[in-house]
């Protein structure tokens, strides 16, 4: 009784730390499930991917309701991210436990480092006088048209894909960080927001706003292609992806409720200093 | 169907998954308190959609469970087919081809998955 109710604490605080941050979650339930619990890595991604769907669905949900998501253009890129979750869930399984753990390490640095310079490029705007700051790579994108404009209709897939007050551009470009995406999120357990929100933003043209929802929106079907790999080859242990998912949940929506009266810029540097012990850890777990 | 009510059916389609799923999970999670069953007791059995009915039928948590679990998998997969039949009503012969591409995606990888 106590270790499951220590593993759905667990899943409550990954899913509220997710939120709060505009994460998924699924970069720290695998190191919980593995250095917490002791959980094979691939247990343990299996888990993270149901948790992930669980999350992005109930949010994407809110998303498209608000019309904030890009459902056709979530619908479009989701082709390819799903073409490479298959492939990569079915590497996952191939790949020894260690060779996986130090993969996830560098991962977890990465996305470290990302929140880092993330925060430094926000302190310069704010230094700048910079008034409307909505988060991390906030809309750079030169292509952003006039307040209440809709794209040209000239009939391409881009222009089809975009839209109110925006153009969707640099289609091919998302599409290879589509399949990045698709293969980082079934071999490691995460949504690959991480990939796409940048991609989408800075490189096609998508509002940082609407590249979060269609993010979110994608992930479902992203992670749920790999999770069907995991589900059939014996990847998911019910005991644990459960009593993990219903947590992440929980702790999720009880965050959308808290994230006014926090002080976000502590509990990211929390987070950062987490993100590194814990890719030490794993790549210790990989390398000794 | 409009587009806006599309998006907003879809949306609907995912909020009601996610709640029936962690609803499910929630009841296989109160029956392993109820039963003793810990998260760490192993072996577990892999999912068997033939013992599936059987579980449920005796009230057993993994029935619960793997139900739960299964609807978490699938409802993207739901919005998926949501959308199609969105698309194909509102005459969007491109975004059906492309709402049908990703289902044969998820179908792929499900066969590969079931293929050992």
């Amino acid at each position: 009784m106590a270790e499951l109710l220590l593993l759905m604490g667990g899943g409550v605080a990954a899913g509220a730390f997710g939120a709060l941050l505009g994460l998924g979650g699924g970069v720290l339930i695998v190191p919980l499930l593995t250095l917490g619990f002791g959980l094979p890595l691939r247990e343990a991604v299996g888990a993270s991917l149901v948790c992930v769907i669980v999350t992005s669905s109930a949010a994407a949900s809110v998303y498209l309701q608000r019309d904030v998501a890009n459902l056709r253009l979530g619908m479009t890129l989701e082709m390819f991210t799903a073409i490479a979750a298959l492939a990569g869930g079915l590497v996952a399984f191939m790949l020894p436990d260690r060779v996986l753990a130090v993969m996830f390490a560098a991962l977890l640095l990465y996305v470290a480092v990302t929140m880092v310079r993330a925060r430094d490029a926000r302190d310069a705007r704010d230094a700048a006088g910079a008034s409307n700051d909505v988060g991390p790579g906030a809309d750079e994108h030169p292509e952003r048209l006039p307040a209440g404009t809709e794209p040209a209709g000239d009939g391409s897939l881009a222009a089809s894909l975009s839209g109110p007050g925006y153009r969707v551009r640099n289609l091919g470009r998302g599409v290879v960080g589509s399949l990045l995406a698709g293969i980082v999120s079934a071999l490691f357990g995460i949504g690959g927001g991480i990939v796409k929100v940048p991609v989408m933003n800075l490189i096609m043209g998508v509002p940082m706003r609407v590249a979060t929802a269609t993010s979110n929106l994608m992930i479902g079907v992203t992670a749920s292609s790999g999770a069907l790999i995991y589900l059939f080859r014996g990847g998911i242990d019910p005991y644990v992806a459960g009593p993990t998912a219903v947590g992440v949940f929980a702790g999720a929506s009880l965050a959308s409720r808290w994230a006014d009266r926090i002080d976000l810029r502590v509990l990211r540097l929390l987070f950062v200093a987490v993100l590194i012990v814990t890719a030490a850890q794993m790549a210790l777990r990989g390398l000794g | 169907m409009r587009a806006a009510g599309l998006e907003r059916t879809v949306g609907l389609v995912l909020g009601i998954g996610a709640m029936v799923s962690v609803g499910l999970l929630g009841i296989g999670v109160i029956g392993m308190g109820a039963a003793q069953v810990g998260p760490l007791d192993r072996p577990f059995l892999p999912f068997d959609l033939g013992r599936l009915p059987a579980d449920l039928a005796g009230l057993k948590p993994t029935g619960f469970l793997w139900l739960g679990l299964l609807a978490v998998i699938l409802t993207p997969s739901i919005r998926v087919i949501a959308s199609l039949l969105g698309f194909a009503a509102a005459g969007e012969r491109r975004m059906v081809a492309v709402a049908a591409i990703v289902l044969a995606a998820i179908c792929l990888s499900a066969a590969f998955g079931a293929g050992g």
